[in-house]
């Protein structure tokens, strides 16, 4: 009897492997309880496109990478660097939307006080030179990406000839928690990520302080393989987009977090790909 | 008729590579005949024997000297061990995991003779040094071939069974070379003594024209150096 | 009457006086290159996030992990197939090994690189699947299987082949005779190699695969500490409890049992599996022949040799750490030494911190000193100077001292230290492979060793770059093992029970 449930199962779960549809997604921040949060945004996708979604939980966003590689999951949600790899990875993929946020992004320098770094300013302060800097993780577009292209811009010089020290806390909250020990002096950080650690009062702004915001760029962005169409049906990367624009309920979209979902396509991400090139993260 | 001579050295020297254990040895040993092999350790017993079991190939069963058992197996696949060439490869491996009939039959007939019954399942090693004494005659015993040949296969036995092991083996082997160092047994079981010190042959008499101080002649320090047998 | 001279400082020529050179010479060794080490403390201010942290173990939130038993479950699941598979391969491996010297280099290479290495290599062609986790420990495993089982293959008795009836074939024998005789020490081995496999699976979820270290890195990655500790104590409770599910009978139950969640099995592509061995893994100019380019590429590669020197320096401090830890350390689980309460809370302490992974460690001390070498060195330390202490500690409790006069210090420093000072050497050598291992793993919390510019080439698609890499550091592997096993000391002057020969206590 055992055994016959066994099978049954297995055959019900490969058979419902054949078409059902993944998608993997990573918040900027608190990746507590993935699945439970993502689930809901996979039976809202469910309804709309009328075939089986599933949420694969990943950890990394290279893990992200090689999953849609690897065709485990054919929707996902990418930083921008990290959807120019995939991209680059899986020919006829495409970017389809992007958060309201996400046209506009920025990173935040920040600093311990303790530091004497100057606050504020149109540039990032000269005097952040000799001291000891953390990015976030090291394919992070806002933590990484970004700040190393205004650092360079500003001073004309590799961030590691620039500090003392230079490090990646593999994290936006850790990068936060760092600066805040005195670890290191100043960090790279996600500006949403930096907002909410203020508006929950998660961090110490008498030990550390936003020193500089660079200009926008482009991030986050939802990237589709290319090949769903002829596997889910005609239009229906058209659909997964209006899926996705249509979601309005805070309680779907603050998982990740975004106000709400606007159209992007792969030239969108143009200029992330050129400055991932110059810094030769990208070849 | 004349008795056939199985096994002839002629002035030959044992040993290992390099060292000389026994010099200019001659000797022959002749079918139907009970050879005990004395002489105090170290002097080429071992050496000896394991030259006539070359010789010997087949035609001999060997009960080597710190019994060669394996001692996570049972005591019936020991034993079985003895005729482990007799079968294929596979049957060996199924024999493992699920003993033959007609192996373990004679097997439990063999240890019942040697006072070893109900212990077939039983690991080696966890039985005394007795009965491992016993299990390695077995095995030599279930080989069935024409000449025994033991290295002190009867060292921690006591006398009554040493004395009840030896007629075993005796009455199935009419021919044997047995290293011993109970001098007593060798004048009373066996027909001839091969006495070794030295390096060398001292002789190689019929039993019945020595005595015990004769044999006593063999270890330089007699009187102390007679071993007193263990309890099994 | 010519009166005898006292010897000098270590001079003469007695095993102790040659062990005891060797170590000095290790030690001073260490001293002198320190200055090239990043040691410096960076952190102002650590004592609060430390105080999160103890207050997240002292209160663990066991339900704030969705899906746990599914990570439990995994983990096991992965170690328990991984270690069978490694096993079925290693064993036909480890009759040949004497045999073939390829072989031999083929094993030495796949057990140079790190489960974790070889998972985030898998990654790229199984994606986040079983597959990916269990050949990720299949592979090394059958290398350490196939080099520790000849090892205790060759120490089989012969005494039980001797007596065999001539004629008998080369596998009867070898079931008979040979295999039975070292059965326990085989199976005592493999038994070991699965609580190895254990943190290995954990450390897998460290890169994505659903262990317990999936959310354990998470949650300390993120600072969520109460479902951190709870899922550490979780972890050590596994670990300590593995004699009680680890049982003979109920481990096939559990390997199938789990079968059914490692699913779903990955739709291998071909054309994807063929261009990732034949293309991405290799330099572009290698591939067109272009020499000159090749030279270019590989000068290309950021803080080559700084990495390099980062690895062996790490690794030398890692290893003469040890030798320090576990000299101080082992009296503290041995019956010798304290009484019954105080042996308790010593080999607590250092089960602890043996079965605590290094990554863990450093990380702790990485928030405690800030990002130079010395949260490394002191997690290498630690760690391996524990595991060699309680080793250690066991060959003492199997001596019986010869005078019970003396005071612990006297004890130790003239009964006990000189009979098993060999053996503590010998485990220090064999662990130094390991320590090289894992100096370069150590380089994905960021230390700038081997191992942060593979995890870096990784995270940037650079799959040529992080295989020449992989091949750098298994070069540097082999070598110090090579070196470890010249100067390893062989005529172990008393060490008791030769179950506890080192051989069963090989890497990790």
């Amino acid at each position: 009897m055992r055994w016959l449930v066994a099978c049954l199962l297995i055959l019900i779960s490969t058979a419902a492997s054949a078409e059902t549809f993944r998608f993997t997604a990573i918040p900027d921040e608190d990746q507590s309880r993935l699945e439970e949060r993502f689930d809901k945004v996979a039976h809202y996708l469910e309804d709309r496109l009328g075939v089986d979604v599933e949420y694969v939980p990943v950890k990394s966003y290279s893990a992200a990478v090689s999953a849609f590689r690897n065709d485990q999951v054919q929707l996902a949600w990418f930083g921008g660097l990290t959807g120019v790899q995939a991209r680059r990875l899986v020919p006829d993929s495409r970017a389809i939307a992007q958060g309201k946020e996400d046209a506009e992004f920025r990173t935040y320098f920040i600093a311990n006080h303790d530091s004497d770094v100057d606050t504020q300013g149109d540039d990032l302060p000269k005097n952040v030179q000799g001291k000891a800097f953390t990015f976030g993780a090291k394919t992070s577009t806002s933590g990484r990406l970004m700040p190393e292209y205004y650092i360079r811009d500003q001073f004309g010089a590799p961030p590691k000839s620039l500090f003392s020290r230079v490090g990646f806390s593999g994290d936006h909250t850790r990068t936060i928690a760092l600066v805040e020990s005195g670890t290191y002096d100043i960090g790279a950080v996600n500006f949403k990520v930096w907002d909410a650690a203020v508006a929950d009062g998660r961090v110490d702004t008498d030990k550390v302080d936003v020193i500089w915001k660079t200009p926008t760029y482009p991030d986050y962005q939802w990237t589709v393989r290319g090949d769903v169409d002829s596997r889910y049906g005609n239009g229906f990367t058209d659909k997964v987009r209006q899926a996705l624009l249509d979601m309005h309920d805070p309680k779907l979209l603050e998982s990740f977090p975004r106000e709400g979902f606007i159209p992007a396509d792969n030239d969108d991400y143009q200029p992330i790909e050129d400055v991932g090139e110059k810094l030769g993260l990208l070849r | 008729m004349s008795v056939e001579e199985l096994v002839r050295f002629d002035g030959e020297a044992l040993g290992h590579a390099r060292h000389t254990v026994l010099a200019e040895l001659t000797l022959g040993l002749q079918a139907g005949e009970r050879v005990a092999l004395l002489g105090p350790s170290g002097v080429g017993k071992s050496t000896l024997l394991a030259a006539l079991r070359q010789r010997l190939g087949h035609r001999a069963a060997w009960c080597p000297q710190e019994h060669g058992l394996v001692p996570p197996l049972s005591v019936y696949h020991n034993v079985y061990m003895g005729r482990l060439e007799r079968h294929s490869a596979f049957a060996n491996f199924l024999n493992l995991i699920r003993p033959r009939r007609d192996a373990w039959h004679e097997i439990q007939a063999l240890c019942g003779e040697l006072g070893l019954e109900g212990l077939l399942k039983r690991p080696v090693a966890q039985l005394s040094g007795g009965q491992r004494q016993r299990v390695a005659i077995a095995r030599a015993l279930y080989q069935a071939r024409e000449v025994f040949l033991g290295d002190e296969p009867v060292a921690s036995i006591d006398p009554h069974q040493a004395r009840r092991l030896l007629h075993r083996v005796q009455n199935q082997h009419t021919t044997c070379v047995i290293a011993l160092h109970q001098r007593e047994l060798a004048l009373t079981h066996f027909d001839r003594v091969w006495g070794l010190r030295d390096g060398r042959l001292m002789f190689d008499t019929p039993a019945r024209e020595l005595t015990l101080d004769d044999l006593d002649t063999l270890y330089p320090d007699a009187h102390s150096s007679d071993p007193q047998p263990e309890p099994a | 009457m010519r009166e005898e001279r006292a010897p000098g400082l270590l001079a003469g020529d007695s095993l102790n006086l040659r062990l005891a050179r060797r170590s000095l010479g290790l030690i001073a060794l260490c001293l002198v290159l320190l200055p090239f080490a990043d040691l410096a403390i960076t952190t102002h201010d650590p004592w609060a996030e430390l105080g999160r942290m103890l207050s997240g173990l002292l209160h663990p939130d066991l339900l704030a992990t969705e899906s746990l038993p599914h990570a439990i479950a995994l983990t096991i699941g992965f170690a328990l197939w991984g270690t069978l598979l490694g096993m079925l391969l290693g064993f036909p491996l480890a009759l040949l090994f004497p045999r073939s010297r390829l072989l031999r280099g083929g094993c030495a290479f796949v057990r140079a690189i790190h489960e974790l290495f070889w998972a985030l290599l898998l990654l790229q062609v199984f994606g986040l699947s079983a597959v990916t986790a269990i050949a990720a420990l299949t592979i090394p495993y059958a290398g350490i299987f196939a080099k520790v089982y000849a090892e205790i293959l060759e120490l089989t008795p012969r005494a039980p082949v001797d007596a065999l009836p001539e004629g008998v074939g080369r596998l009867s024998r070898f079931v008979y005779a040979e295999l039975p005789m070292v059965w326990s020490r085989l199976s005592s081995y493999t038994r070991y190699r699965f609580e190895c496999a254990m943190r290995s699976s954990v450390l897998l979820g460290f890169v994505g695969l659903p262990t317990l270290g999936f959310h354990l890195e998470s949650a300390f990655r993120e600072g969520r500490y109460p479902e951190a500790g709870a899922l550490l104590w979780l972890f050590y409770l596994m670990i300590a409890s593995l004699h009680l599910w680890g049982h003979r009978r109920l481990l096939p139950w559990i390997a199938l049992g789990s079968l059914f969640l490692l699913g779903p099995w990955p739709d291998i592509d071909g054309a994807l599996l063929w261009r990732f061995v034949s293309v991405d893994l290799w330099p572009q100019p290698l591939l067109e022949g272009n020499w000159s380019g090749l030279w270019q590429w590989f000068s290309e590669i950021p803080d080559l040799l700084p990495a390099i020197g980062n690895t062996l320096l790490l690794g030398l401090m890692g290893t003469a750490g040890s030798l320090v830890v576990a000299l101080l350390l082992w009296p503290l689980a041995s019956r010798h030494f304290g009484n019954r309460p105080t042996r308790m809370a010593g080999k607590g302490v250092l089960i602890l911190m043996r079965s605590t992974p290094e990554l863990m460690l450093a990380f702790i001390f990485l928030l405690m000193l800030g990002p130079s070498m010395l949260p490394a060195w002191l997690a290498l330390s630690l760690h391996n100077g524990a595991l060699i202490a309680f080793l250690v500690a066991r060959h003492a409790d199997a001596i019986v001292p010869g005078s019970h006069a003396l005071p612990a210090s006297g004890r130790y420093a003239y009964e006990l230290l000189p009979r098993l000072y060999g053996g503590l050497l010998a485990l220090l050598f064999y662990r130094a492979e390991t320590i090289i291992r894992e100096t370069a793993l150590l380089g994905m919390l960021g230390i700038a060793t081997l191992g942060f510019h593979i995890d870096s080439s990784f995270a940037y698609m650079m799959f040529d770059q992080a295989f020449v890499l992989l091949l750098i550091t298994a070069a540097l592997n082999i070598g110090v093992d090579a070196l470890a096993r010249r100067y390893r000391p062989r005529e172990i002057a008393d060490t008791p029970g030769q179950h506890d020969r080192p051989a069963g206590e090989a890497p990790c």
